[in-house]
Formats: C-alpha cells, sequence, structure tokens
C-alpha cells in the first residue's frame, strides 16, 4: 500500500466516522420500554433491545426520544449509549488503525505526549513544592458556600444513591 | 471496633498453632489471614465474631523505635495519618504529572470541588482539588482528601456540573476510605506474614514500605464494586449541591466513545469497569429517583476555559 494511497483510505474512514456520528446515532444498553411521553407513567408504545442501534431525535430532560428500526418513543437518558453505535465503533477500530494508534492489541503511548503509564507513575519522585502548592489552594466550607451563592446553586435534599437490586457486585 | 481489636491476632496464633501440625502451610495460613484482615477492617461487617479463646499474640507490641519515620497505626489510623498517607501519595503523583501553572484554574477546581465535598459525609478533612499536566484521560484520589485530574479528562468538560459529578466520584472514594482498606489490608497481610520476623514486621508499619515505589499505588485498581459505589456517591453529591444530576453520566458517555486502543485511556479502562458498565449500574440505581429533581445547574457559562 503506497502512502498515498494510505492517506487517501485515512481521509474516506474519516468522513464515514464523522457521518455516523452527525446521525446522532446510539446503543441500546439495556432492555427498556418505548413509552409515547417523556414520563414513566405514559403509555408503552415497544420496547429496546439490548445492543439494538437507534437514532437519537430529541432529548427532554432526562429522556431521549429515539427512533428504532420499528417505532419510536421516549426511554430514559440512561438507557441510551450516545454518539457511536455498534458499526461506529468499529469504524472508530480501522481509523485508530490507519492512523498508527492501534497495535496487536497491546497498547502504546503516543508519543511526545506526556502519559500517566504504570511505569511512569513507578519511576515518580515525591514533588515536597507541588504539594505545598496544591495546599495552599485549599479552601474552607465557607468560601465553597460563597462559591455555590455566586452561581445560585441551590442545595437540594438527596438521599445517596443505592446499587440496584441484585447489581450489589 | 474495640470488641474486635485483638481479633487479628488472635486469629493469627490460632492460626499458627494449628498449622504447625499441618501440610501446606502457607496456603492456610494466608486464607485465614485474609479473613482476618478483612474482619479487622471492616470489609465483611456481616461476618460472625471470631470465637478464638487464644491469648493475643505480642507481635502487635513491636515498636519502630530505631526508625526515622514515625509507626503507622494500619489497624485504626486516625484522621491525620490518613492525610500524611494521601499527602505522600498526592506528591508522588506529582512527581510524575505537576499542577497545571494557572492559578484562576487551580481555585476554579477548588471551590468546584469544595462545595461537592461539603455534601458529603466527611464535610471536615481538607479537601483539595488539582488539574495535572497530563493528556491522559483520568482522575486520582488518595486518602485524607487530595483530588487530582488530568487535563486531558478537564478537556472533555463542557460544564461545571460535569466537574462537579468527576470530583464527587472520587470524593466518593475518599468518604469510603476505598484506598486506604486496599492499603490496610495489604500492609496487615504483609504484618501478619512477617511476625516471625521482628525487622520485617517493623518495617511494613512504615508509610514508605506500604506504597512502594513512585506513584505505582495511583495505578491500582480497586474493586469494580468500589467504582460504581463512588459512581453513585458522585452523582449523589453533585446533585444535592444543586448541580444537574446528570453530569457525571455525560462525562461516561464521551468517555465510552474513546477508543479503546487510543493511550489517553489506557490506565483509566484497565482500572476502571467500562464507562457502559458504568451507565447501566447508575441507570439501574437512579430508576425513578431523579423524576423529581429538578432546576439543577450546568453551568457552562462560568466553566473555566483552560488557556492551552
Amino acid at each position: 500500500m503506497t502512502s498515498k494511497f494510505r492517506a487517501l483510505l485515512f481521509i474516506a474512514l474519516l468522513f464515514c466516522g464523522q457521518a455516523v456520528i452527525a446521525a446522532e446515532t446510539g446503543t441500546a444498553l439495556k432492555n427498556d420500554t418505548l413509552r409515547k411521553e417523556p414520563y414513566a407513567d405514559a403509555k408503552a408504545g415497544g420496547i429496546l433491545t439490548r445492543g439494538e442501534s437507534v437514532d437519537i431525535l430529541k432529548k427532554q430532560g432526562a429522556w431521549l426520544q429515539i427512533k428504532t428500526k420499528k417505532t419510536t418513543g421516549w426511554v430514559r437518558l440512561l438507557s441510551v449509549k450516545r454518539g457511536a453505535s455498534a458499526s461506529g465503533s468499529q469504524t472508530a477500530g480501522v481509523l485508530a488503525a490507519a492512523s498508527g494508534r492501534a497495535g496487536t492489541g497491546q497498547v502504546v503511548s503516543t508519543t511526545g505526549i506526556r502519559g500517566l503509564s504504570e511505569e511512569e507513575l513507578k519511576a515518580a519522585k515525591f514533588n515536597e513544592s507541588e504539594v505545598k502548592t496544591l495546599e495552599g489552594y485549599t479552601l474552607s466550607a465557607d468560601e465553597g458556600r460563597q462559591f455555590a451563592n455566586a452561581g445560585k446553586l441551590i442545595p437540594i435534599t438527596f438521599a445517596n444513591l443505592k446499587a440496584a437490586k441484585g447489581d450489589a457486585k | 471496633m474495640n470488641m474486635h481489636k485483638n481479633l487479628l491476632m488472635q486469629a493469627l496464633l490460632a492460626t499458627a498453632l494449628a498449622a504447625t501440625s499441618m501440610q501446606g502451610l502457607a496456603l492456610d495460613f494466608k486464607g485465614v489471614l485474609k479473613d482476618a484482615v478483612e474482619k479487622e477492617i471492616g470489609q465483611k461487617p456481616e461476618a460472625a465474631p471470631n470465637e478464638s479463646s487464644q491469648t493475643p499474640a505480642a507481635a502487635d507490641s513491636a515498636s519502630a523505635a530505631n526508625s526515622s519515620e514515625p509507626e503507622f497505626n494500619w489497624k485504626n489510623p486516625s484522621q491525620a495519618e490518613e492525610i500524611s498517607l494521601g499527602r505522600q501519595i498526592a506528591g508522588n503523583l506529582l512527581g510524575a504529572a505537576p499542577l497545571v501553572k494557572d492559578a484562576a484554574l487551580k481555585k476554579y477546581v477548588n471551590s468546584v470541588g469544595r462545595w461537592v465535598a461539603s455534601q458529603s459525609e466527611r464535610p471536615d478533612l481538607p479537601w483539595r482539588f488539582g488539574v495535572i499536566e497530563s493528556e491522559d484521560i483520568n482522575a486520582f484520589a488518595a486518602p485524607g482528601g487530595y483530588i487530582m485530574v488530568t487535563k486531558g479528562l478537564y478537556r472533555k468538560l463542557s460544564n461545571e456540573a460535569q466537574l462537579a459529578g468527576i470530583l464527587g466520584h472520587e470524593i466518593g472514594h475518599v468518604v469510603k476510605k476505598h484506598q486506604l482498606k486496599v492499603l490496610q489490608k495489604q500492609q496487615l497481610l504483609n504484618i501478619g506474614a512477617g511476625f516471625l520476623s521482628d525487622k520485617y514486621a517493623k518495617d511494613n508499619k512504615l508509610v514508605s514500605k506500604a506504597i512502594g515505589t513512585g506513584a505505582e499505588i495511583s495505578a491500582r485498581s480497586l474493586d469494580k464494586s468500589a467504582e460504581y459505589e463512588a459512581d453513585r456517591l458522585g452523582l449523589s453529591y453533585a446533585t444535592r449541591a444543586g448541580y444537574e444530576p446528570y453530569g457525571l453520566t455525560e462525562v461516561l458517555q464521551t468517555i465510552g466513545q474513546t477508543n479503546k486502543n487510543d493511550g489517553s485511556v489506557a490506565l483509566l479502562f484497565k482500572t476502571h469497569p467500562h464507562p457502559d458498565e458504568r451507565l447501566v449500574a447508575l441507570g439501574d440505581a437512579i430508576g425513578n429517583k431523579l423524576d423529581n429533581v429538578k432546576n439543577g445547574k450546568t453551568l457552562e457559562n462560568r466553566f473555566y476555559q483552560l488557556k492551552n
């Protein structure tokens, strides 16, 4: 493969990738019920199957209006992985191969960019002056509250989420 | 906790006595040690108390008097000890990647982080937050309230609610002492296994021996369950702080789209469940609990933009 051809292929693939993203596709992360309206007690209007590719039409609050092969309806935000459908990820994989960033399954750190690989972390030496700098910016609870007030953030009562039943692994 | 104070040593001695008449000493020894340690640091609260009637062994009284480094109470570390341990880990991490030199950014992340931390169960810790010079996508928490986000991850954010969610996740690790418990478990095992050799036991009570070389500790994984728990807590704290609750999930959506062969997510993907699994777990935990939460803020207008 000549380098010119490789470059062309790369560009072509790049456009494919963008087309996939531009269409706002998504993948069902779980089985779910499609609702006719963006509410939990709205009428059911179909089913969503885990792994299924969907088109995302609209977002309203914590709900997404999606189009499956069969129908259109609303599901909760977290029932769908946004952006990349299964075919989209494949494109991403090919893209990475074309750009030389993917190897034989082994991750090669990108040259020229500082990383935090395990090796780099192991070689690290304690940096006293940076810790001191970090500690110098410590804020009090009052200062935090002032910052929240400035942004009109209003604290609310909300109990910590618990693991869903059968999901306590 | 007091009731269980001598459990570990009781179990140790009991095992040592029993094991002398057994083959495969090392294997059994390790297993019982592990159980005893887990009970001791509260990871198995449901486990029945050990009914050993043996006298506590004296190994606990061994002191590291001749060492320049103060001995660390691994069984029940004080808050000051927890912070000093976290400081050491944070300093090593900063040795690998220093803070981004931008005073306004430093002040901004500390403001957001401090406010979110105030919604946690440990509002009185001296919380500190930093953005570090690395294009990797990752975030780190060290015991006692030291939290670091990489520049690469910060770049992926588009509003303050997302930053609040990420910091909330790390705050959750500190609140639940996830890293501290891993270190405690490991050190109590080491001390236990080395209790026949005084020197070895003493060495293992020191912080420097516990955290290994450099910032290696920051590259270790926690249990998957600890990550899911931190996700639930992070989202809960950010929600209580008045932010739009889905900030954390938006970031997970973004990270999930990063190719897993991309070097910038190599460590993150190695040490955490895949973002898709985290989204599903969070979605299941949320259920309808956010249906009545409205008016949370995203604050993209004051979100601090990196200079480069």
